[in-house]
């Protein structure tokens, strides 16, 4: 037993004493608990209603003691003890929510996550100013299901015919798929999704909360401030917009010619916003025609979104110029005025107008927050875990079962946009960067809890792998964080080949015995494994369509490569 | 948000991690068609249950000499047991192999000792002589496989390497080629073949030549001297006999050779050679006449220990025990559980008998009940000399009270630590001992089944106690019904397959039971459910050999030794940079500096003592100014060390301590079973920061870093190896900072770090032209009689021009 003892030898001696019949009474973090003989610390935290984070735990399994995210301290030992696997004992004082429970809960993450292979979103939308929700949109672009197209862009961006059009296209320099061929077409792709809502018979209309009595005076008929509106007037409070020229776009109208932005479409996409209740005054300036003050007093916030700033515009409104914009909490974009908030270039100068929707979004959920009393949390970036970038080797592993052909120019011309077959064409080339498991990962959630860095120890990047053998699971080994879940499913179905950890220590990976496919390994409880695995290292096939989407057929197989010419007349994507 | 780190892409150079298993393709790895016959006559023999694994795994190595995927599958066939647990299994045991190898395996020590006196300039020659790169571990030809093992226990031979059963000790960069070549000739002429261990009863009256045959001493040629003195004998008709002993701990001084004639004084010679045999029975038994042919001063001896041509022939010298040195290595010794040493035969039970051999057995039997055994250890202050200290009285008490009728005892013989040997030593040389010992604790405890568990690498030892249980059954000091008692014992070897994790008690009770090593969380102790559930006593080798002695001379005078808290004696393996290396018996309470100047008499001349690092990969690293400290549990963990099992390596100023904190954050990260996440990626992270450190690629912030994820790891790991795996590092942090402050400024002021650090030739240089013709990356231009120079670029920072120059021309900046 070597020197092992030294840690647990004072426990053992209580643990010996207490082999006691009646049921243990404990503490954790000052609560009194009583649990059934044979419970868990985490049994009792749950009976109290305390949240501790588990990754490699599951009820009715053997705990299996490996993630140590669920750490806890009892009686005050130098040790912490995992509480899945600890045996609540009678006496026991333990504390959950101390700084040192918590940093070691969130080293623990930091460490799996330090050496976790993927993305949580897909690097088009982590580098994407909106963070619009890019592969889910082009997954139901490849899928033909338009309107559902429009409403998951919508959520970030309202004016995707507009911004279709005068993007820069930062997503696309974020596009793995770049270092293979040629980036996805994202920005055409938004822009049919927008046109095709304009053209629609029936455009979509969000659902808009009843109405919360309170008013919102915006200050700008820009990008900035007509995005802001459109989600105000979504959570239901009631939208002003003040703007001293005569028609609603700001730069969008008065900076962008018409050739790269025809009028039609942007009176389109405002009419869209419009539609839901905005009240427009145009021709008035505030500052000049109207005292701010006069609207603080009339409105229960106003927001600034009225463009780029100078001292004498924002001496105007009373406000104190920072560096480049007006002064405001960078998180929650609020002045040091209660109520009046700060977006686009007011706030930061861009030429970019999709950071302008962006800031007005982020403005109007702060703004939100603050009408509903709640403390504005601010809105961050989608927390993400990034792979980077994929070799030779890896990029044909990862790629595989997508299209090889290039990308699609527009058939009709880089004016008219993609053909609806084009648009779908484009949108299979996606290589789906973003991680099937983004919305149940476990340790997502905790690292988003508890603020655990992604790179605080990141180390050497793993190999890229992908197991597709399985008729309805993938397995990408670089996920696995070797909580050994899926081991003991497998084992007890007595799957006849089953999983198995192969090789230990660091270098240590699930897989079936003896090089065999994981077809083979799971025959019987692939979808228990999928779900039990806290997170998507073993992921259902199809994620999104829940149709059999073995593989995405390739569009035109003779037709792989690139599609030429802008005059083009469709060059036979006639799907 | 942290900054990215990104120093691990330098700091590290192992195989990234494949899901395919290393069984892999069937058709790659197995060229001819694979006689799988064997497969089912050993499970035959070994048996089909699950627990059958590991013994099937490695007779079925033994056999084919790695695992063949086909075997493996044939197994399940025929067995309960799945391919999932046989794979598993099979790829967590680092001695199991699951490609080919080449006809000869070089096994390359990376123990402390090795380590700190050059064992990776040795490896990167090798590899470079045999012209493997990082990935390739055989070559071409299949003549040669690398093999890295974590330690040989033949430390005083340091750095040393083993091709099959051939030890070469004290090797250099440069005596690589020579080592291959003789190697090579010793298989042309066919003398390389294992060399039995031979026991012979002794005669009474007779004179006695005793030789040693503990590992270091077979290490150091003595199968060879034996067998030589033994027809020396037969030749001159001289009337004595040569007795084979146990290790007599003065391993600096292998192959050791006592001479013991009635009426005359034992007269012992170190370092002999086969060649000096003749002279050694002439000078005995014949009229003298050889003898200043012989004779040298002893101070002599002390200067040519750690020689670079050791396994060459080498000068041999009569030893005096009567001679300072020697008085100063033995006199503060004290042999409780190395009681006898350097005088009995290992194998022979009457020599045993005659000292008093199952006396305490005896009399635990006839004469106390299982209280009052348990009561003596108790009042003696026995702690367990695994290294953590638990009171063994306790422990004791706990199995025995612990319900069940079925209860185990098992000897920990798993002694993992690169740079520690005591274990195997005592296991080797006092097997009757530790037997009964164990037979003792199985009776105080309730058990009637013991296990030994010895490690893999330890096959001397595990064949000296297999045969001890055969001749102890034999003659029914063992098995049933002992001394007439209703006592009866069933004993079990089982051998390990290379896991360094197994050495924690819930570690070896799943290796035990067939599966992958890996701890499990405690409570519930083995103590309460332990083997198959049941409750089980586990001991280590040390603590089992000291029962004996305290039962025969009572708990009273094992208590009267040693400090406040810890009691009795301790053996440590005394290694690296001190002159006389070797097993050393102490009394707890000693100080390290007492061990370091007297026993070890200090270290080498024009060096400074630095720090000794005790406990090995648990352990830590004391500064000199602290050396006063004693040789006591909880002194020692006061200072940030521990006493862990007994390796004691001690350090001079030419000693990087970030070099020495990262070679054990290596081991201790190979050697994690991977179950939980601080000790898995926790500990190749803070490797990663002390290697880039290391490599000039330090960060600011590193330092702060560095020390928090220790203490992270150290509180939050599962089991001992990762609660302690820290220790090295925070220890090194603790006393020693400036250098890591160096280290991130670009310098290593030990000379140590090969990025850091450039070699140059002083105009001390006499232009012999040795460094240019040694030189293996043809770094230095031959320019006989003028000063030579080195090209920093071409220079790989070997150190042979170093070791080679003859007028220490050669400076590391």
């Amino acid at each position: 037993m070597r020197w092992w003892w030294s840690s647990h030898g004072r426990a053992h001696a209580i643990a010996f004493r207490a082999t006691i019949k009646h049921m243990p009474k404990l503490t954790i973090d000052g609560r009194e608990v009583e649990v059934a003989v044979g419970a868990t610390i985490l049994d009792a935290a749950h009976k109290l209603g305390i949240e501790i984070p588990i990754l490699c735990f599951r009820q009715n399994y053997r705990p299996q003691a490996s993630c140590m995210v669920c750490v806890v301290r009892v009686n005050g030992s130098d040790t912490l003890v995992p509480s899945c696997a600890t045996k609540a004992e009678d006496g026991m004082e333990v504390e959950s929510e101390t700084e040192q429970v918590k940093t070691a809960r969130r080293t623990a993450l930091e460490l799996l996550l330090g050496d976790h292979l993927g993305d949580c979103v897909g690097p088009c939308q982590a580098i994407c100013p909106a963070h619009m929700d890019i592969p889910t949109m082009i997954r139901l672009i490849a899928e033909g299901r338009m309107e559902e197209a429009v409403a998951t862009v919508k959520q970030h961006i309202p004016i995707p015919a507009v911004l279709g059009r005068i993007c820069p296209e930062l997503c696309e320099k974020g596009c793995r798929r770049g270092d293979l061929d040629s980036p996805i077409a994202i920005r055409l792709l938004k822009r049919h999704v927008g046109d095709y809502d304009i053209a629609a018979d029936k455009p979509y209309v969000p659902e808009c909360r009843p109405l919360t009595g309170k008013k919102v005076a915006i200050i700008g008929a820009g990008p900035a401030g007509l995005s802001a509106a459109y989600y105000l007037l979504q959570a239901g409070h009631a939208c002003t917009v003040f703007d001293d020229r005569e028609q609603p776009g700001g730069m969008l109208r008065y900076g962008v010619p018409e050739q790269a932005l025809p009028r039609k479409v942007l009176d389109a996409e405002i009419h869209s916003i419009v539609r839901l209740g905005l009240e427009l005054r145009p021709g008035k300036r505030v500052g000049r025609d109207i005292d701010i003050e006069d609207l603080s007093r009339e409105f229960d916030a106003v927001l600034v979104a009225s463009g780029e700033m100078s001292e004498e515009t924002s001496g105007g409104l009373g406000l104190l110029m920072a560096a480049k914009g007006l002064q405001a909490d960078r998180s929650t974009q609020m002045t040091a005025t209660p109520g009046i908030f700060v977006a686009g270039s007011a706030l930061s100068p861009s030429r970019h107008a999709v950071r302008a929707v962006s800031s007005g979004r982020a403005a109007a959920c702060a703004i939100a927050q603050y009408l509903a009393g709640e403390p504005i949390s601010g809105t961050d970036r989608p927390y993400t875990v990034r792979m980077g970038r994929l070799n030779e080797q890896e990029m044909a592993t990862f790629s595989a079962g997508t299209p090889a052909y290039d990308r699609l120019v527009p058939a009709a011309g880089e004016a008219i946009g993609f053909s609806d077959e084009q648009a779908r064409a484009e949108a299979q080339r996606c290589l789906h960067c973003e991680c099937p498991g983004l919305h149940d990962c476990k340790l997502r959630k905790w690292a988003m809890l508890y603020q655990a860095s992604p790179t605080r120890y990141r180390g050497q990047r793993r190999t890229f792998q992908r197991e597709t053998t399985h008729p309805g699971l993938i397995y990408e080994p670089g996920k696995c964080i070797a909580c050994g879940l899926c081991i003991q499913i497998a084992e007890n179905a007595r799957e006849r080949l089953g999983l198995t950890f192969v090789g230990r220590g660091f270098d240590v990976v699930v897989s079936v015995p003896f090089g065999e496919p994981l077809a083979a390994g799971l025959e019987k409880v692939a979808r228990e494994c999928a779900e039990a695995c806290p997170t998507a290292a073993l992921a259902l096939r199809a994620a999104s369509a829940g149709e059999d989407t073995d593989e995405i057929e390739p569009v035109q197989a003779e037709q792989s490569g690139t599609v030429e010419g802008p005059t083009g007349d469709g060059s036979g994507l006639n799907r | 948000m942290s900054t990215e780190s990104v120093n691990s892409e330098t700091a590290q150079s192992t195989q990234q991690r494949r899901y395919e298993p290393p069984v892999g393709d069937a058709s790659a790895t197995e060229p001819q068609e694979l006689d799988l016959a064997f497969v089912d006559q050993i499970v035959a023999e070994v048996g089909s249950g699950p627990d059958a694994v590991i013994p099937l795994l490695q007779a079925l190595q033994k056999h084919y000499r790695y695992l063949p995927q086909a075997a493996l599958q044939r197994v399940c066939e025929i067995t309960e047991i799945s391919p999932a647990a046989i794979v598993g299994v099979a790829t967590f045991y680092a001695k199991l192999r699951h490609s080919p190898v080449g006809r000869h395996i070089i096994s390359i020590c990376h123990g402390t000792a090795c380590h700190v006196k050059g064992a990776t300039h040795v490896s990167e020659a090798l590899r470079r002589h045999l012209g493997l790169d990082e990935e390739t571990d055989t070559t071409d030809d299949r003549l040669f496989t690398l093999e890295r093992v974590d330690c040989l226990g033949c430390c005083t031979l340091a750095p040393v390497v083993q091709i099959d059963g051939v030890t070469y000790g004290h090797l250099t960069p440069d005596g690589v080629a020579r080592m291959l070549q003789d190697f090579l000739e010793l298989q042309r002429r066919g003398v390389v073949d294992q060399r039995p261990v031979r026991d012979e009863a002794p005669i009474d009256g007779l004179a006695e030549i005793r030789i040693g045959v503990g590992s270091c001493c077979i290490a150091g040629g003595s199968m060879d001297v034996l067998g030589e003195l033994q027809k020396a004998l037969r030749a001159i008709g001289a009337p004595a006999v040569v007795k084979p002993v146990g290790c007599v701990g003065m391993c600096h001084q292998t192959p050791l050779v006592e001479v013991l004639v009635p009426g005359e004084p034992p007269a012992v010679y170190a370092k002999v050679q086969p060649a000096d045999a003749e002279a050694i029975v002439r000078r005995h038994f014949e009229p003298r006449g050889f003898v200043r042919k012989l004779k040298s001063a002893v101070s002599q001896t002390v200067d040519r220990i750690l020689t670079d041509e050791a396994w060459e022939p080498v000068n041999r010298y009569a030893l005096d025990v009567r001679d300072a040195p020697v008085c100063a290595f033995l006199g503060p010794q004290q042999h409780l559980a190395t009681e006898l040493y350097g005088t009995a035969d290992p194998l022979n039970l009457d020599d045993y008998l005659a000292h008093d051999g199952f006396e305490a057995l005896r009399k635990c039997l006839t004469e106390l009940a299982a209280n009052q055994v348990i009561e003596s250890m108790t009042r003696s202050g026995l702690r367990g000399r695994g290294g953590a200290g638990f009171p063994t009285g306790r422990k004791w008490e706990l199995v025995r009270q612990a319900p069940g009728d079925t209860k185990y005892v098992i000897c920990n013989g798993d002694e993992g630590d690169p740079g520690a040997f005591m274990d195997r030593m005592l296991l080797e040389s006092y097997p009757f001992r530790v037997l009964e010992g164990l037979a003792i604790a199985a009776h105080a405890v309730g058990a009637r089944e013991a296990v030994l568990y010895i490690r893999a690498e330890y096959a001397l030892a595990v064949r000296r106690v297999r045969e001890a249980i055969r001749i102890c059954e034999a003659q029914s000091l063992l098995g049933d019904n002992i001394f007439g008692s209703d006592f009866s014992l069933r004993l079990g070897i089982t051998e390990g397959a290379g896991a360094f994790v197994c050495g924690e008690e819930t570690g070896l009770i799943a290796s035990l039971e067939g599966r992958r090593g890996s701890p499990r969380l405690r409570p519930p102790y083995p103590a309460n459910s332990g083997l198959w559930g049941r409750p089980t006593c586990v001991n280590n080798v040390e603590t089992l050999a000291l029962v004996p002695w305290i039962i025969r001379n009572g708990p009273e005078a094992f208590a009267g030794l040693g400090s406040q808290q810890s009691k009795g004696t301790k053996v440590f393996s005394l290694t690296g940079k001190v002159k006389r290396g070797g097993l050393i018996e102490v009394p707890m309470g000693i100080t390290i500096r007492e061990i370091v100047n007297e026993i070890g008499g200090g270290v080498a001349e024009g060096r400074s003592f630095k720090a000794v690092q005790i406990g090995g990969p648990s352990g830590g690293c004391i500064p000199a100014h602290l050396a006063d400290t004693p040789v006591d549990y909880e002194a020692l963990t006061g200072a940030g060390a521990i006493m862990g099992s007994g390796g004691l390596v001690v350090m001079d100023d030419s000693d990087c301590m970030l070099d020495v904190a990262r070679y054990f954050l290596e081991f201790t990260q190979r050697e994690s079973c991977g179950k939980c996440t601080p000790c898995r990626v926790g500990t190749r992270r803070m490797l990663d920061i002390i290697a880039g450190l290391c490599a000039g690629q330090g960060k600011a912030g590193d330092l702060e870093k560095l020390e928090e994820l220790a203490i992270m790891v150290k509180s939050t790991s599962l089991c001992g190896l990762g609660q302690t795996a820290p220790n090295p590092v925070l220890t090194t942090l603790r006393y020693f900072r400036e250098e890591y402050q160096a280290h991130l400024d670009g310098k290593c002021p030990a000379g140590k770090c090969k990025d850091l650090i450039t070699y140059r030739i002083t105009d001390d240089c006499i232009g012999c032209t040795r460094c240019a013709q040694h030189c293996p990356a043809e770094a230095i231009a031959l320019t006989p009689y003028q000063q030579h120079e080195i090209d920093p670029e071409k220079c790989i920072r070997c150190d042979t021009c170093r070791q080679v120059c003859p007028s220490d021309a050669v400076v590391v900046e």
